[in-house]
């Protein structure tokens, strides 16, 4: 059999596999969980938080007046000497590139040549570490994902032997991006993203991951090519417009000082600075760069103009991140009887009632208060708004997986191929599953999902006072979309107090 | 300026009185001893879901058609199990959370352990 009908023969017996065996415990790549559904009377006391809190910065800031510009303050890392010497040196940089890199080449080694089944580091370094973990780390430190992106490194250096060899253009193809496609190409890759880590059945096995890997790659490099490097991160590279996305609720950014080097970029605005905009970043002297701290969740109210599938993205991601957390419901599994046909189309369904369901609470905003403007920009300004309820979902759903599961990737290390090695002399070692009690889980998921909801509800409050200036519009507008986002809220702890299929 | 404190005092005095009014008093009860008739055919646990209060002191009795290695997750209990008379599992349930219990060598699982905190 040669390699072909080999793969052929694979991906016929992967389908099989899904469609005899749907189970949703073994849906997503993630293993089983340890937690409790929170206990009713919880989740009722955190949606009736919800409804309270909801209505708290109205009462507070009502009737004031805000400033049209959009101000927080910060503080620049880069003003302290030996920080900035250890930040911007070449062994850190060069080394974090080098290991991202490395870590790509071993997810896809170890997915072809490793153990399937059982010890095997691909599913946990992948869906753990990469996926939860870092999207973790995104949203609480910074967006490293622009330094060490993979494919961005892989491209640096093959255009550096392409310029060496004397193409003075390097890869580039040249070809003009159509800006009416705006990021709709991120759009669908993040679907199909979501379809591979929800509904096809083998997201866990290690082959299937470094092949889809390595499909990726090609997309990914090719379409660099032919759009250009920057253009084509900024429009449809999915992971760095999702991890853009999931950064600006970091308490971190990079800026750039001087409005002229942003004049030409078609990503950034540069009236209000140049924020998180790492083509003006790269392209700034080093006098001209900041990395700043700043308050969290400020980074999702700054005005900047949304490209087409802007807000459309936005709402996939909402989507999509409760959408792992619905399929694991008894509810869901009564509705579509988890055949990957119904799956399939609940990828495609929820998003789009999702949308469907926010474009009515917006038109309903604009009637509200908003007259003479358009329903688009509208969408677009409050898209950003509903980001911390995701993300503390997010969160509330996945730390344990990270403290429980994470901990695997200490023996997988040892052994990352499953033949036995013991590289580093931890093969043996047991994950503690105490770490965190299932109480203490209970009352943080609450918590954080609470927590999320209020930062929600304040960057809709100035979202709607940049908007619309006068206040009592912007109190009236407000309305639809603070009732939007305690049902959102609610949805959230409704899910983690479902009961656990099997 | 004294509005808003009204407003926060209020709010902290509503969610903090919500959260004592609901929450159920489960250290009343006091740690129990459970014992639990475990029957494994055909790979199905019965009952699949075995529920318990943090701190109980647990024992199981388990019959099984087939010849295994029973392995509880997290408490790291394994049994051999198999035709003929019942083999007994004894533990304190001091980690709270939900376990799979599995057939040790072909990691299938049969059923769950639930510890409920106090």
């Amino acid at each position: 059999m040669d390699v072909q009908t080999r793969r052929v023969a694979a991906a016929t017996v992967a389908l099989s596999f899904v469609l005899v065996d749907a189970r949703p415990a073994l849906a997503h790549g993630f293993g089983p969980t340890y937690d409790i559904p929170i206990p009713l009377w919880l989740y009722l006391y955190g949606a009736a938080a919800a409804v309270v809190l909801a209505f708290v910065p109205l009462a507070l800031f009502s009737g004031k007046e805000r400033d049209a510009t959009y101000r927080y303050p910060t503080f620049d890392l880069f003003s302290i000497r030996p920080l900035r010497t250890l930040l911007t040196s070449r062994l850190l940089v060069g080394g974090l590139r080098l290991l991202s890199v490395a870590l790509f080449f071993l997810v896809v080694i170890a997915g072809l040549v490793g153990l399937q089944s059982g010890f095997n580091i691909v599913p946990t370094l992948v869906w753990i570490i990469w996926w939860v973990g870092l999207g973790f780390f995104t949203a609480l430190v910074g967006n490293v994902w622009p330094l060490v992106n993979p494919w961005r490194v892989l491209f640096d250096w093959a255009e550096g032997v392409a310029r060496r060899l004397g193409y003075r253009d390097g890869l580039g193809l040249g070809a003009r991006y159509p800006e009416a496609l705006g990021i709709w190409p991120a759009v669908g890759l993040y679907l199909a993203f979501v379809w591979v880590e929800n509904v096809f059945g083998g997201s866990y096995v290690p082959r299937n991951i470094a092949l889809f890997a390595l499909a990726y790659t090609l997309i990914t490099l090719y379409a660099m090519a032919f759009f250009g490097k920057e253009t084509w991160l900024r429009r449809g590279e999915v992971f760095s417009v999702f991890f853009g996305l999931i950064g600006r609720f970091a308490p971190t950014e990079v800026r750039v000082k001087d409005p002229n080097v942003c004049r030409d970029c078609g990503g950034c605005e540069a009236g209000e600075g140049c924020v998180n905009c790492y083509e003006c970043f790269g392209r700034a002297g080093p006098d001209e760069r900041e990395l700043n701290l700043r308050p969290p969740a400020v980074g999702l109210g700054l005005p900047e103009r949304v490209p087409p599938g802007g807000a459309a993205f936005v709402v996939v991601v909402l989507a999509g991140l409760t959408f792992d957390g619905l399929l694991e419901t008894p509810l869901w599994l009564e509705i579509v009887r988890l055949t990957p046909v119904t799956q399939t189309l609940g990828v495609i369904l929820l998003p789009a009632l999702f949308f469907g369901i926010y474009l009515c609470f917006v038109q309903l905003s604009r009637l509200l208060g908003g007259e003479g403007m358009g329903l688009g920009r509208f969408a677009a300004a409050y898209a950003f708004s509903l980001v911390p309820i995701a993300i503390a979902y997010q969160m509330a759903h996945y730390y344990t997986y990270l403290l429980i599961q994470g901990q695997m990737i200490v023996s997988l290390v040892s052994d990352p191929l499953g033949w036995g090695w013991d590289l580093f002399g931890t093969a043996d070692f047991e994950p503690n599953y105490g770490v965190v009690g299932a109480g203490f889980v209970w009352y943080s998921q609450v918590a954080l999902i609470v927590a999320g909801h209020v930062i929600a509800v304040y960057l809709a409050h100035s979202t709607s006072l940049r908007l619309l200036r006068d206040p009592g519009r912007a109190f009236r507008s407000q309305i639809p979309m603070l009732v939007l986002m305690v049902l959102y809220t609610i949805t959230s702890l409704w899910i983690l107090a479902q009961p656990i299929v099997k | 300026m004294t509005r808003n404190v009204i407003v926060i005092l209020a709010v902290v005095i509503v969610l903090g009185g919500l959260f004592f009014l609901l929450r159920p008093d489960t250290r009343a009860a006091g740690p129990r001893e459970r014992t639990f008739d475990v029957s494994i055919e055909g790979g199905e646990m019965n009952p699949a879901e075995i529920s318990v209060n943090e701190g109980d002191t647990v024992t199981l009795h388990i019959s099984s058609d087939e010849r295994m290695e029973l392995h509880v997750h997290g408490y790291d209990l394994e049994r051999s199990v198999g035709p003929g008379p019942a083999a007994d599992a004894q533990f304190e349930a001091d980690l709270t959370g939900r376990f799979e219990i599995e057939d040790h060598e072909t990691e299938r699982e049969l059923g769950v352990l639930q510890v409920r905190p106090r």
